[in-house]
């Protein structure tokens, strides 16, 4: 029997996958945001909501992680931005891969922002870079205040997290102290907002903090 | 279950190691894995297990190494009361700010293999 070192990380094809998408991105002056939450806690209805208060004003982009339907992509295809569906099949994550294989086929033209949305998990789309700017939480009201504790790597990965469904917040016990509580032990110095896809709570400080991290990635490039 | 894609990658990883020196067959692979990495040691066995079943390798084990992240306050020193996984940046007893090492291993160690000429030796 031989014993041979082998001293790697086990993800460092996606780690140099994701440095070449990143590079990319940096050439393009694009935008990258990886978004990544529970199933059903609203990320394609804040990508509606984002698309219908930032487009005209920029080119914005999206590439949807599901393990099956093209649903998300049509929905946001209706709305006038390029959009590509990955379908997993049964794959709880996207990885660096998968996305450069979809720029690759799929040319999206030319973005200023580029929204990634992850499979609906908390867990495993934590473990992959994608070549993003940051990872943005979304956490919905009717989750629950306490996921942060419970779901601690993405809480603190994330440099903002969202809370959404905020228009349903007198209808469920969601205490929103608690949660800021958790996501600042978390992440200190992230950035928390609380939004609603249905009353537009929220949509423009969200949309105001893209459009002030595209102009820092540009004010850096120059 | 994305410990399946990182079985994948571990077995692929000890593949490419042993050709590179020649034909073998993997006994063991040997990976350590951090408490903030969001990987649960006993799915990441089951995972091996069905991608190492049924080729020259299945009988190959995988031992797991488990490093807990280390969790410091300035004032109270170590911050050692919590449960596995649960981990904070702001200390429990006196709320100042709490240093985070470690924890984010998702490595290959080492492996050991069979070269074929050892087999046919026997």
């Amino acid at each position: 029997m031989t014993q041979v070192d082998v001293r790697q990380r086990i993800l460092s094809d996606n780690a140099t996958a994701a440095a070449a998408l990143r590079s990319r991105f940096a050439a393009t002056h694009t935008l990258v945001l990886n978004l990544i939450s529970s199933p059903g806690s609203g990320k394609t209805a804040l990508l509606e909501a984002t698309v219908r208060a930032l487009s005209g004003r920029l080119r914005l982009g999206a590439i949807e992680g599901d393990i099956a339907t093209e649903r998300d992509a049509e929905r946001l295809r209706a709305l006038g931005i390029p959009a590509h569906q990955i379908l997993t099949g049964g794959s709880c994550h996207l990885d660096a891969r998968q996305v450069s294989g979809a720029l690759e086929t799929h040319d999206l033209g030319p973005l200023d922002v580029l929204f990634i949305e992850n499979v609906g998990n908390l867990v495993c789309p934590t473990s992959y870079d994608l070549g993003e700017d940051f990872k943005v939480a979304l956490l919905s009201v009717t989750e629950g205040e306490d996921k942060p504790f419970k779901y601690p790597s993405i809480f603190a990965k994330a440099a903002v997290t969202v809370v959404t469904k905020a228009d349903l917040m007198p209808y469920v016990s969601f205490k929103l102290d608690d949660a800021s509580g958790q996501i600042a032990a978390l992440r200190p110095g992230g950035t928390m907002l609380v939004t609603s896809a249905v009353t537009g709570q929220g949509i423009a400080e969200w949309c105001g903090l893209i459009e002030e991290r595209l102009a820092a990635k540009r004010g850096a490039a120059s | 279950m994305h410990e399946l894609s990182l079985a994948t990658e571990i077995y692929r990883t000890c593949r490419a190691t042993i050709d590179a020196r020649g034909p073998g067959r993997l006994d063991s692979a040997r990976v350590a894995i951090g408490e903030l990495a969001a990987v649960e040691p006993e799915l990441l066995v089951y995972a091996w297990e069905a991608v190492v079943s049924g080729g020259r390798d299945a009988a190959a084990r995988l031992e797991v190494e488990w490093h807990p992240a280390r969790q410091t306050c300035a004032t109270c020193g170590e911050v050692m009361e919590r449960a596995p996984g649960n981990w904070l940046r702001i200390c429990p007893t006196c709320g100042g700010p709490v240093q985070v090492a470690g924890g984010d291993e998702l490595d290959v160690i080492d492996l050991s293999y069979t070269p074929d000429e050892e087999e046919t030796a026997k």
